[in-house]
């Protein structure tokens, strides 16, 4: 999985799910907003149970925790939610990421990015394009497309009963 | 309702009336033979008088009146209208106007003094009279007794008419002996309950006049057969009983039928637009009643009476703005219909069959984008039904059938969506073929029982086909899965009904309109949906009794008919207490009526609908979404599929 | 417990003055500015006489009386439409739709609350 060829640097915006950092390539990040009021869609996909109003567009919303396993707690006051450009199907579609706390963008550098070692990850492998470094903290950076790919997402009949209680603005 | 005064706010009505009258006053004369323009004139001072009198303005009422008379003799004919009569009408307007804002200073001579002027411009004696009509003149008082034998139209309970309010108003008339009569009551297996046919006859004595009587039967005297005889007067000398027989005919005949007066402006030239300003168009006026919709929960938390009715203005504006727009799109799917008939003749010809075109229900209404994308799938279809379906006119003949075959394309509305068929009568779908082919595909299981209906959604799979040949036109098997394609985008659906030697039919729903709907909003537990207003048929109480079970096989008894219904609650997992009082939305889908029990209704809801991404899409029980006026989004209800996924928990026998 | 009359009709003034002189009477009254509305509100609620302006935009008030007719739980309900003097023939055509009778314009209001009693009770 050799990537960033010819690539000095990567700029990112670097999220946290559970205490454990993520970065998702800043270009396909379209803008990052506070907690809004989520709706619930019955029978959808575990890991997409909502739909956000933003700015009067309709866009379903992620818990990323939930395909990585991770608890997902309640949300505090620096809960966010990244809204990307997903490839879905040909198509680009605008989805929200929840995260726990969003950092500030920034660049990683090629020398850092490493490719992703089969062994000894402990989050889906297959998610994630490349790890990299900052300072003394390894930083997984998402594969935003494979993340929505079709054969991935578990549709399960029901509310997503792992989720606690979103909240309301 | 404080503070809202009707008188204030016909003031402004009539303003605005009277500024309109100005205009079109000053335009004819300019152009005084213009017959729309005295039309338009005597209207608005029609208008006027009405309200004023309404609303206590009497003085406006008796001025404009003659007003009135004269502009009605100028649209019969009767007087022309020279400038003389246009110039007094403008200062009769002014005065009009004066008495409205400033009546306590306004003096009544100079009305007469622009009376006096109308007079002389309408150049006939007599333009003035009283206003209103004339009172009724009472007849002699002293009692007498009528006999007064009625029967109303079969229909009248079915139009609110209520028998008994009418004894009740004879009763009060006087002293009532009231008798039933009951030599009409067909036999029980001919009666529909819900018809009248019991008749009544009452003795009146009272000393109210035969117009008395005759005002009771006013809404319905036309279409009733009544007798009012007059048997004796009991004070004054006597006087001989006049039998005044009256009989009506049962049904009454609309007299020439007036249209609308719609007085349409001459001209109606067309202009062409670009599809995509008309696609903007339609996105701004979405988004407008979706702001709209927000301005309205605000103006219903406010108490400022003037915001409250600047908001129903604007309610209003939209509302006519959303529903021109949306007409702007719609077009006849008889312009596609039309294009089939020169593909069907070619097919025809090239197959050396003999075929027939029918179509119904051409001029059946579509948005313009959807008729667009309808060409390839109903070219495909029709295609296929040549092609495949019917027969050459020898096998025809062999078979027993006539040697033409027919291809029927029919489009309808019905309720919130447009059905299109393409039926044939051919040979139909061979049921085995078809399962072996499935089977081979590894589609379903060797052997598996499927109904029709389930078997026939197979051949949308891509790649199948059962075609012995492929032919130029069809069997390549990539026709089917794009229809399928095409009509799921369109968030429509297909049905494929076939009887073997008989023919088959293909029946096509496609939502009405792909941009906004009325719905009504409802409440499940925490969330909120939206039901398409044009299902919707009533809204009642959840029973009791019905409250407290959790689930099985649920009807509700609703004037004496079985309505099977699905708990919401249920099929989204609503966690949570239900609310105590539940409401059931009772629906029609495919020709059934089924109830949703809910926590709420809450009201209507002008929905602009925004499609689900293919992450949501494929639910099925959701045909998009909303923004609500809090900002909030709501899922769209499609209940046809709703009802389906219900069936299938729990099998419900839906009531016809 | 009191009965409920729609009030359809796209002028305020009279949209006000019915208001106010059947909820004084007693009634509840709910309202709406055209046939579409009103048609929705019907569907929303249970009502127990509708009353509807003939001349509306959006839907006008034969449409309504119309739609209305063709729901299951309006058969029997006492339908009213406001007509002026001249409108013999609209009266017909209205009947003809379902109407069960009418108010003429102008009306005072004791003449309003007369007609409502005459076809509600």
């Amino acid at each position: 999985m050799a990537i960033w060829q010819g690539k000095r640097s990567l700029q990112v915006v670097t999220l946290a799910l559970q205490g454990e950092l993520f970065a998702l390539e800043a270009g396909r990040v379209h803008e990052i907003l506070d907690r809004v009021p989520v709706t619930e869609v019955p029978g959808g996909p575990v890991f997409v149970s909502g739909l956000i109003n933003v700015r009067g567009k309709v866009v379903p919303l992620a818990d990323l925790r939930m395909k990585f396993g991770m608890e997902c707690t309640a949300a505090t006051i620096d809960t966010r939610i990244v809204v990307i450009d997903v490839t879905l199907g040909g198509e680009i579609v605008s989805v929200g990421l929840l995260a726990d706390k969003v950092y500030e963008v920034t660049e990683l550098q090629a020398e850092v990015l490493e490719d992703t070692p089969r062994i000894g990850m402990r989050w889906r492998p297959d998610l994630i394009r490349c790890v990299g470094k900052r300072g003394r903290d390894f930083i997984a950076v998402l594969d935003i497309d494979k993340l929505f790919d079709e054969g991935d997402r578990e549709a399960v009949a029901g509310n997503a009963s792992a989720a606690p209680a979103q909240d309301a603005a | 309702m404080s503070g809202v005064d009707p008188t204030e706010t016909f003031r402004q009505e009539a303003q605005e009336l009277l500024e309109q009258l100005e205009q079109t006053l000053l335009d004819l004369a300019k152009a005084p033979e213009d017959l729309a323009l005295v039309d338009s004139t005597f209207r608005a001072l029609h208008t006027i008088k009405g309200s004023g009198s309404m609303f206590g303005f009497d003085a406006v009422a008796g001025f404009t009146h003659h007003v009135e008379s004269a502009f009605d003799m100028v649209r019969k004919g009767q007087v022309k209208l020279t400038p003389a009569l246009a110039d007094v009408a403008l200062a009769a307007k002014d005065y009009i106007r004066a008495l409205i804002e400033r009546p306590d200073t306004t003096a009544a001579e100079d009305g007469a003094a622009i009376l006096e002027r109308l007079e002389a411009a309408v150049g006939s004696t007599g333009a003035g009279g009283t206003a209103a009509a004339a009172p009724k003149a009472a007849m002699a008082a002293g009692r007498a007794k009528w006999q007064v034998k009625f029967w109303l139209p079969p229909n009248a309970l079915a139009t609110g008419t209520n028998p008994l309010l009418l004894l009740d108003e004879l009763r009060g008339l006087g002293e009532a002996t009231v008798t039933p009569l009951l030599d009409r009551v067909p036999a029980l297996e001919d009666l529909n309950p819900a018809d009248i046919h019991i008749g009544w006859d009452v003795s009146l004595i009272t000393d109210k006049p035969k117009s008395a009587i005759e005002d009771v039967f006013l809404f319905v005297l036309d279409d009733m057969e009544i007798a009012i005889d007059l048997v004796e007067t009991l004070d004054a000398p006597a006087a001989a009983p006049k039998t005044e027989a009256a009989p009506q005919p049962a049904v009454a005949k609309p007299a020439a039928a007036k249209p609308e007066a719609a007085a349409p402006k001459g001209g109606s030239g067309s202009i062409r637009v670009p599809a995509e300003r008309l696609d903007n168009l339609m996105d701004r006026v979405g988004e407008l009643v979706i702001a709209q919709s927000r301005l309205k929960q605000v103006a219903a938390a406010s108490r400022d009476a003037e915001f409250k009715s600047i908001s129903e203005e604007i309610e209003r504006l939209a509302l006519e703005l959303r529903d021109t727009t949306m007409g702007v799109r719609m077009v006849p799917i008889a312009q596609l219909f039309g294009r089939f008939r020169r593909l069907v003749h070619d097919l025809a010809h090239e197959l050396g069959k003999d075929i027939a075109l029918v179509t119904v229900g051409e001029d059946t209404e579509l948005d313009k984008t959807v008729i667009e994308q309808l060409n390839d799938p109903l070219v495909h279809l029709i295609r296929n039904s040549i092609d495949h379906g019917l027969e050459s006119p020898e096998q025809r003949l062999a078979a027993g059938k006539p040697a033409q075959g027919q291809i029927r394309l029919a489009a309808q509305h019905t309720g919130d969506k447009v059905l299109i068929s393409i039926t044939d009568d051919g040979k139909g779908l061979d049921r085995a073929r078809i399962q072996a082919r499935a089977e081979e595909h590894g589609l379903i299981q060797p052997g598996a029982k499927l109904s029709d209906s389930e078997l026939f959604q197979l051949i949308f799979q891509p790649g199948f086909s059962t075609a012995q040949q492929v032919t130029n036109l069809s069997g390549r098997g990539v026709g089917m899965d794009v229809v399928k394609r095409t009509l799921d985008s369109l968030r429509g659906s297909i049905d494929i009904a076939s009887n073997p030697g008989t023919g088959t039919e293909i029946t096509l729903r496609l939502p009405l309109t792909l941009a906004i709907i009325d719905g009504l909003l409802v409440r499940v537990g925490q969330g909120r949906y939206v039901i398409p207003l044009s299902a919707v048929e009533e809204c009642v109480e959840l029973p009791a009794e019905e409250a407290g079970r959790a689930n099985g096989c649920s009807f509700l008894n609703i004037r004496d008919e079985l309505v099977p219904f699905l708990r919401l609650r249920e099929m989204f997992k609503t966690t949570g207490e239900p609310d105590r009082y539940q409401k059931v939305v009772v629906v029609s889908s495919n020709d059934s009526r089924v109830g949703l029990v809910v926590d709420q209704v809450i009201g209507d809801h002008q929905t602009v609908i925004k499609s689900l991404s293919k992450l949501h899409a494929g639910i099925g029980t959701f045909s998009g979404a909303t923004i609500l006026g809090d900002g909030t989004v709501a899922l769209i209800l499609e209940i046809a599929n709703l009802v389906a996924k219900g069936q299938v928990r729990e099998p419900l026998k839906l009531a016809s | 417990m009191a009965k409920t009359i729609l009030s359809v009709d796209d002028s305020a003034s009279i949209r006000q003055m019915v208001k106010l002189t059947l909820s004084g009477a007693g009634y509840d009254v709910i309202q709406a500015n055209d046939g579409a509305e009103g048609l929705a509100k019907a569907k929303g609620a249970k009502v127990d006489m509708v009353m509807t302006d003939l001349n509306m935009p959006v839907m006008n008030g034969l449409a309504l009386i119309k739609e209305l007719r063709k729901l299951p739980s309006y058969q029997g309900v006492p339908i009213l439409f406001l007509t002026t003097e001249s409108d013999a023939g609209l009266k017909s055509e209205a009947k003809a739709a379902g109407a069960t009778g009418w108010i003429t314009k102008p009306f005072q209001q004791d003449q309003l609350i007369a007609v409502v009693k005459k076809v509600l009770g």
